[in-house]
């Protein structure tokens, strides 16, 4: 039975006399040996495959078109591009060392192979907001924006709620500040980015900036991922540990996924504010559908009104904006199937 | 009559959704079959009146692999007189939301009596039971009139 305040104990490296198929997610028996063919949740191979076929580096997208274009951004548009940059990289920056300490307290080492990978993207995440920025502006304005981003009480507000929730874990790593730390990772990844996202794909309508927004669109595709594996993290966290499954901790995730939304709120109005065309209160409606979405991955019930997706324009480019080519079973056999739709007599609900 | 439901599943949505619709189907007073689709027995495939399909998405846009070989059986065998329909869970913050419910549909088109589809967004909602209502609604009134 586990103690949900019970520090967890740093895990050995080998313990030769263990199975390699964990017996738990935490405080399990596991050798330390990763065998894939021998795991005890056989979906998070292909989970790990999804993730490695996301790969992609920031150094691949030229970054010229943009270039050129951001001479022909507004001074504002060219602000809010700039603020959002370096508070998105602070959030990556956050989330690159704490997907790599969580490797040490989880005894599944296919789930830490997941970890190191995520940990491995979110780098990757931060240094492309330096290649973009590093394509537009001097390094002296570069400091100066990381800096306002630094100072910036709304931006220091949002991360507060996360860093309690890591700090707490570095200082004293139980299973329910593991637990806490994977809800509180739900809202950086799957809530905090979204105002951001909202700002390059609204660019990204207009033709503008595409290059940024095909890297966002990437980084987007990663994260969704991300917070898929840790809602997945979450479920066999409670359903292994029963002790944790407690009303509190239910309670817990709608509060803590709550403040974030708000959060997300606040900040929108603050950072989106003079942008044209991108309704505040439409956002609001998207940020708490979003919330939605995340409730009921982690298997809970929807804690806003249930709506449709407001703002549907927000999501991942396709393969072919990105000329992607797809190579799956459809493209070994030669199979040509006509789209049909609801005018070929039948319903699409 | 002889009905049945197949279905995969990953995180749990599409079987959700599937029991939803098993229940729906059976509250009409319909027997069905409800199969996930490692246990199905492919010589039965032939002898139902209707299928239901359920498939979640994987990747970009894709087919779970375990639903390649359902697929590939609809195309080789004779099942021009099954009435069917498809459902699935997806997400659409994806570019191909529900993708492995348009590359079933565009498939069973053409091989079976393609009734309905219908696509959910992530768990079944409750604005979702409704739909489900309809799809089973669909499924068998098209077998009433055929």
């Amino acid at each position: 039975m586990v103690q949900p305040d019970q520090p967890l104990t740093k895990i050995k490296l080998l313990n030769p006399t263990y199975p390699n198929k964990s017996t738990g997610l935490i405080n399990g028996k596991s050798s330390g040996l990763l065998n894939w063919n021998d795991i005890a949740y056989p979906q998070m191979y292909d989970l790990y495959q999804t993730l490695l076929s996301n790969f992609w580096k920031a150094q691949e997208i030229n970054m010229q078109d943009d270039i050129k274009q951001w001479d022909y951004l507004t001074e504002i548009e060219k602000d809010v591009f700039l603020r959002i940059n370096t508070q998105l990289a602070s959030l990556d920056s956050l989330q690159t060392p704490t997907m790599s300490h969580v490797m040490d307290y989880v005894t599944d080492s296919s789930f830490k192979a997941i970890f190191a990978v995520i940990s491995q993207q979110e780098a990757v995440h931060n240094e492309s907001y330096s290649y973009i920025l590093s394509s537009l502006v001097p390094l002296r304005e570069q400091n100066e924006r990381f800096d306002q981003a630094k100072d910036d009480p709304i931006v220091r507000k949002r991360n507060q709620l996360i860093l309690d929730s890591y700090d707490a874990f570095r200082e004293k790593p139980t299973p329910q500040r593991l637990f806490e730390l994977a809800i509180n990772s739900i809202n950086l990844e799957g809530i905090y980015f979204y105002a951001g996202f909202a700002f390059f794909y609204h660019l990204a309508r207009q033709q503008k900036m595409l290059k940024t927004s095909t890297m966002i669109s990437y980084i987007q595709r990663d994260e969704m991922q991300h917070a898929y594996f840790i809602s997945q993290f979450i479920r066999i966290l409670l359903t292994e540990n029963p002790e944790l499954n407690t009303e509190e901790n239910i309670q817990f995730v709608y509060t803590t996924i709550d403040k974030a939304v708000q959060n997300e709120k606040e900040w929108a109005n603050y950072i989106l504010k003079d942008i044209d065309g991108i309704d505040l209160e439409e956002f609001h409606g998207y940020v708490e559908y979003l919330a939605n979405k995340r409730l009921r991955q982690i298997g809970l019930d929807n804690y806003y009104e249930e709506r449709e997706n407001p703002m549907a324009w927000i999501h991942v480019f396709s393969d072919e904006m990105l000329n992607e080519t797809k190579s799956d079973f459809f493209e070994q056999k030669s199979r040509t199937y006509t789209k049909v739709s609801s005018s070929n007599g039948f319903d699409e609900l | 009559m002889k009905a049945a439901i197949i279905y995969t599943s990953i995180t749990g949505n599409t079987e959700a959704l599937a029991e939803e619709i098993y229940q729906g189907m059976i509250s009409k007073g319909i027997e069905v079959d409800f199969i996930p689709v490692d246990d199905l027995d492919y010589d039965m495939l032939p002898s139902y009146d209707v299928i239901a399909i359920g498939t979640y998405t994987w990747d970009n846009g894709d087919l779970p692999m375990e639903m390649e070989d359902l697929f590939t059986a609809f195309e080789e065998m004779d099942m021009k007189h099954v009435t069917t329909g498809v459902f699935g869970t997806g997400d659409s913050f994806y570019p191909y939301y529900c993708g492995a419910v348009n590359l079933f549909r565009d498939m069973l088109f053409v091989h079976t009596n393609l009734a309905v589809t219908l696509k959910v967004e992530l768990t079944p909602q409750v604005s979702d039971s409704k739909r489900c209502e309809k799809f089973c609604d669909r499924l068998m009134g098209q077998l009433v009139t055929a």
